[in-house]
């Protein structure tokens, strides 16, 4: 299972099956500038693989008002 | 992906540069970008004072974290804008972090004024939120005129300036269209302003952010109806996504070539400015339009 943190709406989803941020990124209808892949320390790129126990946060760059 | 210039895995992806970054290297090139920016545009010069307005959000803090870092004489400015359950979170994350930064923070409270923004929305008939950029933009000039800095600086980003060029040029707003750009020269008791970022976008200030640990403030205000600009800056990303580069290319190419001429085409034709009776900001009309919200505020008008 892999655990997705939406942001800023705090929205938690669990996915079974994705093999990469690419997948993610269009299951959630979102291209790769419009929110940053967050794991860890880390910023992901949309080649980069995701594994089984992953938590990611997905956070939305568009600043609002 | 590989960094494009350390060969480590890369953290942010930049086909708009046809590069992708490991953390350090892309921080390495924001900085450039901003240096380029502020030299290409002649922003500001070492020793020079500027004011950064900050909001609490992304860009603004980006912005500041930046100039200080590259020794820049900077101060921040926060205008208060007395919303509920937003401005006070606002305040928190700009107090915060100019107070980790040993940043001089200027504060504007719009209640101390007679101008608290709930107030305005209730009793002024226009859109709060154009009525709000006003007051706002004259707390910016005349806070950067009092405390005698040589400049404000902003955190707009190329995603709003491409927005906003492509709003004016949709209606050939020629007024607008002639001084639209990252600098305006200071004139008639207007300070100059600067827009440092203005070569990088809203996903390389997140990152930017991110990167260096800098807490946001990013829940939107309740009055706003979604970001301004929304459906402009959707249409540039489709543009940009098929061809990457084009919404640089853009503006970029408005501020060598298009912008000139609107420049000569309105040469003449500003209205001229005089100091207004009540507080001293330059103004076209008689009172300026503050003062004139803040008499309607008090039951003057
Ligand atoms: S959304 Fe509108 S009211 Fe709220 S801060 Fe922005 S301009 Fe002001
Ligand atoms: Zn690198
Ligand atoms: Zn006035």
């Amino acid at each position: 299972m892999i655990r997705v943190r939406l942001e800023p709406d705090g929205k938690i989803l669990e996915f079974p099956r994705l093999n990469t941020v690419l997948q993610l990124l269009n299951r959630l209808g979102l291209r790769f500038n419009q929110v940053l892949v967050i794991r860890g320390p880390e910023l992901l790129t949309r080649d980069r693989r995701l594994y089984a126990g992953d938590e990611l946060t997905v956070r939305r760059v568009t600043s609002a008002g | 992906m590989k960094c494009k210039s350390c060969r480590e895995p890369a953290m942010v992806d930049l086909p708009s540069h046809n590069a992708a970054f490991c953390g350090p290297c892309f921080l390495r090139y924001f900085s450039g970008q901003v240096r380029a920016a502020v030299k290409a545009q002649a922003m500001f010069g070492p020793g020079e004072r500027i004011l950064a307005a900050l909001s609490g959000g992304k860009d603004s803090l980006a912005l500041a974290n930046e100039l200080l870092e590259q020794d820049c004489r900077v101060s921040g400015l926060f205008v208060d804008l007395a919303i509920p359950g937003s401005s006070d979170r606002a305040r928190a994350a700009v107090e915060d972090f100019c107070r980790a930064r040993g940043l001089d923070l200027v504060v504007v409270d719009l209640a101390a004024e007679g101008l608290a923004i709930p107030e305005v929305k209730r009793r002024v008939r226009r859109p709060v939120c154009s009525v709000c950029g006003k007051i706002k933009r004259h707390f910016f000039n005349r806070a950067a005129a009092r405390g005698g800095f040589e400049v404000l600086a902003t955190g707009h980003n190329l995603d709003d300036e491409a927005a906003r060029l492509l709003a004016n040029t949709l209606r050939w707003d020629g007024a607008y269209l002639s001084d639209q750009g990252p600098l305006l020269p200071a004139e008639d008791g207007f300070v100059r302003k600067a827009k440092p970022l203005y070569r990088l976008t809203e996903y390389e200030t997140a990152c930017y952010c991110f990167l260096k640990g800098i807490e946001v403030h990013d829940a939107p205000c309740p009055y706003s109806r979604g970001a301004t600009f929304t459906s402009y800056k959707r249409l540039l990303d489709d543009l940009e996504h098929n061809s990457p580069g084009s919404k640089f290319a853009f503006y970029d190419g408005f501020l060598n070539r298009g912008r000139p001429a609107f420049e000569a085409q309105q040469a003449g034709l500003g209205q001229g400015l005089s100091p207004c009776p009540e507080c001293g900001s330059p103004t076209s009309g008689d009172i300026c339009g503050v003062c004139r919200i803040r008499r309607l505020l008090r039951g003057e008008d």
